[in-house]
């Protein structure tokens, strides 16, 4: 523990004059699941496609495994990557997938990809057209993992997924993740299936980062206070508000930082999940791009 | 790598390797029947020159109509090799990749994306000379019949690009191309589409026409004005390409249009003489003067007319043939560092 296995310093990638990424600095530590969440453009793709060298940074700096992001296999080797689509070769069947994997991989585990994809009861000698979404999410996943990675990036792996291979998938990947050794980032807006893997938090919002921490800080700091609607202000001044909801007379609160342990007359204090934080932040930078 | 390469490609390598095994299987017999038919008949007619079908040996050794069928098909086949080569090979070697998103599946394997395209293009690259040369090799030596009757593998220029070396040339043109095209736009169809209009655009009209004659500074020979503006009338060696024929008057002004008109006061007589009545143009009486020459040819000569033939000589074929190969791989070579700088230093 303590290596960071990702650190990007304002990190921006700029199509024409858009932004799809603007001055974006994360950190995730080795060993960790995290979650990356966002709206859809909020540059989740960019941001992938940027730490594993398939695009190139407009601005800033990125670290990956100590290494900064290239089209070399020294590079490569250690990470996976599983892009959005789930591109795999729709001629091809499973078997020559694997053929392929241990021709471009100086570490490829063959022994290991065969004996998962033949516990997931996989035919390796169909073509990939003829296999379900379920099924190709897992070859493509095992063939990630069969490079023995040390990062795995996942873009919206389960995106296209019913519920129940959504589920297999996820549980697979929980597994290869307490096999252990691995650092995972998984970009979804499907917030309940990243709760049971995940232990790190991203929030992109609007190409930009809204919070990158662990869950178990992120759930330590936040609060949300629900309480007269006058006295707002006088919190406000001591507190870091992430997001408020108002009605006539009441305003809920979510809030950053050390609360008073003696809240003011009629205020109440409530422990949020994680969800309820995420949201709040997707909420605070959409305002903050309305205004 | 090359597994990769090879997986991916055997089936288009297959399909045209049947499709060479096909056209040697017409090629060959055929061939060998033209050539011993051809020499049968040069020797009879050398015995006998009064058999009226010494007049037309090629129409009596292409008189069947599968015989006309071979005439046409074989060469046409090498005609349009190499765009078919650029159209099913090249344009959607990259375009397909990117259109499906496998490019990023396979630049996130451990290897560079560099040796990636360098396996990708030696392969693609190499089939193309092997499958074209010997398109090529078969056409060419197919072609030694016609060419001894025609004499035109110089001078025509669809045959100029179908025998020889410059095939070779023109394929791995059209295939770089193709691939370049695929990379750059990533839809095979644009490629496609691209691709064909770059094809005719280069090799059916800006080199042949433009170019070609220019390789190497013409010949040319200045003859009276004579009646049949062909090259034997002119001094002009029978294998030669001739480049351009221009007719002068007596004061050296080039004729340009209609000479009937632009001929002379003293040649208008003639002319109106020999003109009979014709609804589609002017016709005239071919009534030889007692020197055995056209009267209107005659007295325009008299009048100080002339032309000058400019040329490429046979033997400069082969010399041709290279600088042709050379400026299609120039081409090439060029559409090959292009498909790096676009898959290498663009994003995925």
């Amino acid at each position: 523990m303590g290596e960071t296995a990702i650190t990007t310093k304002e990190l921006g990638k700029k199509y024409g004059s858009f932004w799809a990424l603007e001055n974006c600095s994360v950190s995730v530590p080795e060993g960790r699941v995290s979650a990356l969440v966002g709206p859809n453009g909020a540059g989740k793709s960019t941001l992938l496609k940027l730490l594993v060298g398939l695009s190139s940074a407009s601005s800033g700096q990125s670290q990956v495994l100590g290494k900064q992001p290239a089209q070399h296999g020294d590079f490569l080797a250690d990470i996976g990557y599983l892009a959005q689509e789930i591109p795999l070769y729709k001629s091809m069947d499973t078997n020559d997938h694997i053929e392929m994997g241990r021709n471009l991989n100086a570490r490829f585990d063959e022994g290991f990809i065969r004996k998962r994809l033949q516990d997931l009861q996989i035919p390796l000698d169909r073509p990939i057209s003829k296999l379900s979404g379920g099924q190709r999410a897992q070859v493509a996943l095992a063939l990630a993992l069969a490079k023995k990675p040390k990062l795995l990036l996942l873009d919206e792996p389960v995106a296209a997924l019913d519920p129940l291979a959504r589920h297999d998938f996820l549980s697979s990947l929980a597994q290869a993740v307490a096999d252990g050794g691995l650092t995972v980032v998984m970009s979804s807006h499907l917030l309940a299936d990243l709760e049971r893997v995940s232990d790190h938090v991203i929030v992109l919002a609007s190409g930009k980062t809204q919070l990158c921490d662990d869950i178990e800080t992120v759930l330590n700091e936040h609060l949300i206070l629900v309480g007269p609607r006058q006295t707002v202000g006088h919190l406000g001044d001591k507190l870091s508000i992430i997001h408020q909801t108002q009605t006539a007379r009441q305003s809920t609160l979510l809030v950053r930082g050390t609360v008073p342990k003696k809240l003011p007359s009629g205020w109440q204090r409530h422990e949020p999940n994680i969800e309820e934080i995420i949201l709040a932040y997707m909420g605070q930078a959409k305002e903050g791009g309305e205004r | 790598m090359n597994w990769l390469a090879w997986r991916q490609h055997r089936i288009q390598f297959l399909i045209f390797g049947i499709l060479l095994v096909i056209y040697a299987a017409v090629v060959i017999p055929s061939g060998l029947h033209f050539w011993h038919a051809y020499q049968q008949m040069v020797s009879s007619c050398a015995h006998n020159p009064a058999n009226p079908s010494c007049t037309d040996i090629y129409g009596n050794l292409f008189r069947t109509t599968t015989d006309k069928l071979l005439i046409g098909l074989i060469p046409t086949a090498v005609l349009f090799l190499p765009i078919i080569l650029g159209v099913f090979w090249g344009a959607p070697l990259l375009s397909k990749e990117y259109a499906e998103g496998t490019n990023s599946l396979v630049w996130t394997q451990s290897i560079s994306r560099r040796k990636w395209l360098t396996v990708k293009l030696a392969w693609m690259l190499l089939a193309t000379a092997l499958l074209a040369g010997a398109f090529a090799a078969l056409n060419t030596w197919w072609s030694k019949t016609p060419n001894a009757l025609n004499m035109d593998r110089f001078s025509n220029g669809n045959q100029f690009g179908i025998q020889g070396i410059v095939p070779v040339a023109i394929s791995l043109f059209a295939v770089s191309y193709g691939i370049m095209l695929g990379a750059w736009f990533r839809k095979t169809m644009v490629a496609v589409g691209i691709t064909l209009v770059l094809f005719v655009a280069c090799s059916h009209i800006v080199i042949p026409n433009l170019l070609r004659p220019n390789y190497l500074k013409p010949l040319s020979v200045t003859a009276p004005f004579g009646p049949d503006r062909s090259s034997s009338g002119t001094g002009v060696p029978s294998n030669a390409w001739i480049t351009s024929q221009i007719i002068y008057n007596g004061s050296g002004r080039e004729i340009v249009g209609d000479i009937f008109s632009a001929a002379p006061p003293q040649c208008q007589k003639v002319i109106q003489q020999a003109e009979v009545p014709n609804s589609g143009g002017r016709a005239f009486k071919a009534v030889p003067s007692p020197n055995g020459d056209d009267p209107i040819a005659e007295c325009l000569d008299k009048a100080g007319w002339y032309q000058v033939t400019t040329y490429q000589p046979g033997y400069r074929y082969w010399d041709f043939q290279e600088i042709e190969s050379a400026i299609y791989l120039g081409l090439a070579a060029i559409a090959v560092g292009a498909t790096y700088w676009l898959v290498l230093k663009r994003d995925a």
